[in-house]
């Protein structure tokens, strides 16, 4: 790839004591890209979007944000990056048009434009008062707050939680802030939630980095999943077929993972009488889970 | 110092200020309207009091005679004994209606006697005045030397029949108490809170270095403490203008006093906002900064217990406050202002950089 990276970590350690939070962490987002940042709970994904952005102190490497140093130019980063938060809360008792205003003026911005706009494409209400949000609606103003200054890069941790018509608005959105040169690096252990939108995809493990893929190529790699039920027993050597990586075997029920010859696994198949027949795209959420295993298997094998 | 964060705390926090403003008031002003009934009573029940007389013996071993005008409304009268002034430790040495005593001196150290006027069986004993054997020792000022009436005048004679007095001992010896700890207690929160309820991190995403965070914090908490003192000067002159004392304790005096307190408070917000960086939490930070207060005044009233101590008072910020200077001696002291606005400065120093250095957690 050739564009500019905006965000650079090299070697990023940040220990939490004798706990790793993130280790030798190398990760590269460009501009004009959704990249999704996937693991579960306690991965590293917050901890590494809090280090570039000065939250926390690095224990060691190196971060660039926009060319910038992550923690000595912070204040210069920061005028030209929106973040949204994992879990955040509000000043109290002002309504949400006072909020967004005062935080677009801490930001020296004085066009409120933007923020009315994604307001009504989100419905959110902005004479409501900040204590009387329900989550989906405190989320939405953190969404807000977060695209309203028309910053060149975009951090969202974790922004799941919106009702589905939200969830899809907010997705065109941040397709339409990628076409105007945003740069956006989204964390999530909602797995669906990135495959939708990001166009990269690296995923945390235990602080280090498992992988960093295209999703169309993480799709291409990793094939198909057939799952098949037989009326009549079925022998499992009869699947092993040419193009099958894996057959998992669950209740009767045979799960294949198919790369290549798809056609030939199909006319192989219907040589027995099927019941029930699906054929699905992986997931990333089994994308996930088959990092994880190899990683896990990797390690087994190299001890 | 001021700005747009500074405002939002204001807007957000005016219904507090306002409710504490207006407890303030009534308190200032208050405290002046009990003045004329408290001195009109005392009048009253001191009315034929005199000074009490102690004739020590010429020789080892004689009588003393202690005595004293009778008291219009006394029913009888009550001789306290110590060795102490304060009389902590006092033994009842007469009980009667005679208002001179006789007895033998058996003791070699000296003594002080506390002679009381007892009015009726549910009030309490009118103090009518105290004598001590100890040549050309002035009792009263030995007392006002006692470190627990001299944290609260300095060491001043202090008469409670005059309006200083009274809103020397009532009003400013009480006003680190209701101003000095809310104070506290803001301080700790207007920071605190951000960690706690999450806030932080949305603040900290913006343009806004943590120096000028913590800056404007300190400008509204300035602000706030100027905004009380302001309100209390107006309680108190309104106060003192209705019962018509104004020309015993000038508006002037009552401001100097008052806004000399100040850097007083500004050490307290910055002691604050150190804990609520420190320990990210209300409940903690206030309960350090609570402590640091009454501990200030613990060291200002034992450093008076003796010389030895006297360090004590050096390194307490109440020292550096001294309205009864202002109140009584008409001195206003910049030495001690300026003492205290250098220590606020340094600690706020030392709270900025802190609070660079510190994480900010999820």
């Amino acid at each position: 790839m050739n564009k500019a990276p905006v965000i650079e970590t090299k070697n990023l350690t940040k220990m939490y004591g004798n706990h790793v939070g993130v280790k030798d962490l190398n990760l590269t987002v460009y501009k004009d890209e959704i990249m999704g940042f996937l693991g579960p709970n306690g991965a590293g994904k917050t901890t590494t979007i809090r280090t570039c952005l000065a939250f926390i102190a690095k224990t060691a490497g190196k971060i660039t944000i926009l060319g910038l140093d992550s923690h000595k130019d912070a204040v210069a980063i920061r005028k030209k990056t929106g973040y949204l938060p994992g879990d955040f809360g509000l000043i109290p008792s002002v309504k949400v048009r006072s909020y967004l205003r005062y935080l677009l003026s801490l930001r020296e911005c004085d066009s409120m434009k933007k923020m009315v706009s994604l307001a009504e494409r989100l419905e959110l209400e902005l004479d409501r008062k900040t204590n009387e949000l329900s989550k989906g609606n405190k989320l939405k103003v953190g969404i807000v707050q977060t695209l309203m200054a028309d910053q060149e890069l975009i951090i969202m941790d974790e922004p799941s939680g919106l009702d589905p018509l939200a969830q899809q608005e907010f997705y065109h959105i941040l397709r339409e802030e990628k076409k105007q040169g945003k740069t956006i690096f989204i964390s999530s252990h909602n797995l669906a939630e990135v495959e939708s939108v990001c166009d990269r995809v690296a995923i945390i493990r235990k602080g280090q980095l498992v992988v960093v893929e295209d999703i169309n190529l993480l799709r291409e790699k990793t094939g198909k999943v057939l799952e098949v039920e037989f009326s009549d027993p079925v022998n499992i050597a009869e699947l092993k077929l040419e193009g099958v990586s894996e057959i998992h075997q669950d209740n009767g029920r045979f799960i294949l993972t198919i790369h290549e010859n798809l056609d030939g696994v199909i006319g192989a198949v219907s040589n027995h009488r099927i019941l029930n027949m699906t054929l699905k795209t992986f997931s990333l959420e089994q994308l996930f889970l088959k990092y994880y295993a190899e990683a896990e298997n990797q390690k087994r094998g190299s001890a | 110092m001021l700005g747009r964060i500074t405002y939002m705390e204001l807007r957000t926090g005016w219904k507090g200020l306002l409710i504490f403003g207006i407890l303030i008031l009534v308190i200032s002003a208050g405290i002046v309207q009990i003045f004329p009934f408290y001195r009109d009573s005392l009048t009253e029940q001191l009315e034929g009091a005199n000074k009490v007389n102690l004739t020590l013996p010429n020789e080892q071993g004689g009588n003393i005679t202690l005595s004293w005008e009778p008291l219009v409304n006394a029913t009888g009268y009550m001789v306290l004994e110590d060795t102490r002034v304060s009389m902590v430790t006092a033994k009842i040495a007469y009980l009667g209606e005679e208002t001179s005593i006789t007895f033998e001196k058996d003791f070699e150290e000296k003594r002080y006697y506390a002679v009381m006027a007892v009015i009726n069986e549910t009030s309490d004993p009118v103090l009518i005045g105290i004598a001590t054997t100890a040549k050309g020792e002035d009792p009263f000022k030995t007392l006002l030397e006692n470190p627990a009436y001299a944290s609260f005048t300095g060491g001043r004679s202090v008469s409670m029949l005059e309006s200083k007095g009274f809103i020397t001992f009532e009003f400013f010896g009480l006003w680190w108490v209701y101003v000095g700890l809310f104070i506290a207690y803001l301080s700790v929160s207007i920071i605190a809170s951000d960690f706690e309820n999450k806030r932080m991190d949305i603040m900290l995403s913006t343009p806004i270095s943590r120096r000028r965070y913590l800056l404007e914090k300190f400008g509204a908490m300035s602000v706030i403490a100027l905004l009380m003192i302001l309100v209390a000067i107006a309680g108190l002159t309104g106060g003192l203008a209705s019962i018509n004392a104004l020309n015993e304790i000038s508006v002037a005096t009552l401001s100097l006093s008052l806004i000399s307190c100040l850097p007083f408070l500004m050490v307290i917000v910055a002691i604050g906002m150190l804990t609520a960086v420190l320990f990210q939490k209300v409940r903690t930070g206030m309960g350090v900064t609570f402590a640091f207060v009454f501990t200030e005044f613990f060291l200002y009233t034992f450093g008076g217990f003796s010389k030895s101590l006297e360090w004590m008072k050096t390194i307490s910020i109440f020292k550096y406050w001294d309205y009864s200077s202002v109140i009584i001696d008409n001195l206003f002291k910049p030495g001690d202002f300026i003492i205290l606005t250098i220590l606020a400065t340094l600690l706020v120093a030392i709270d900025v950089w802190l609070f660079e250095k510190k994480d900010v957690p999820a």
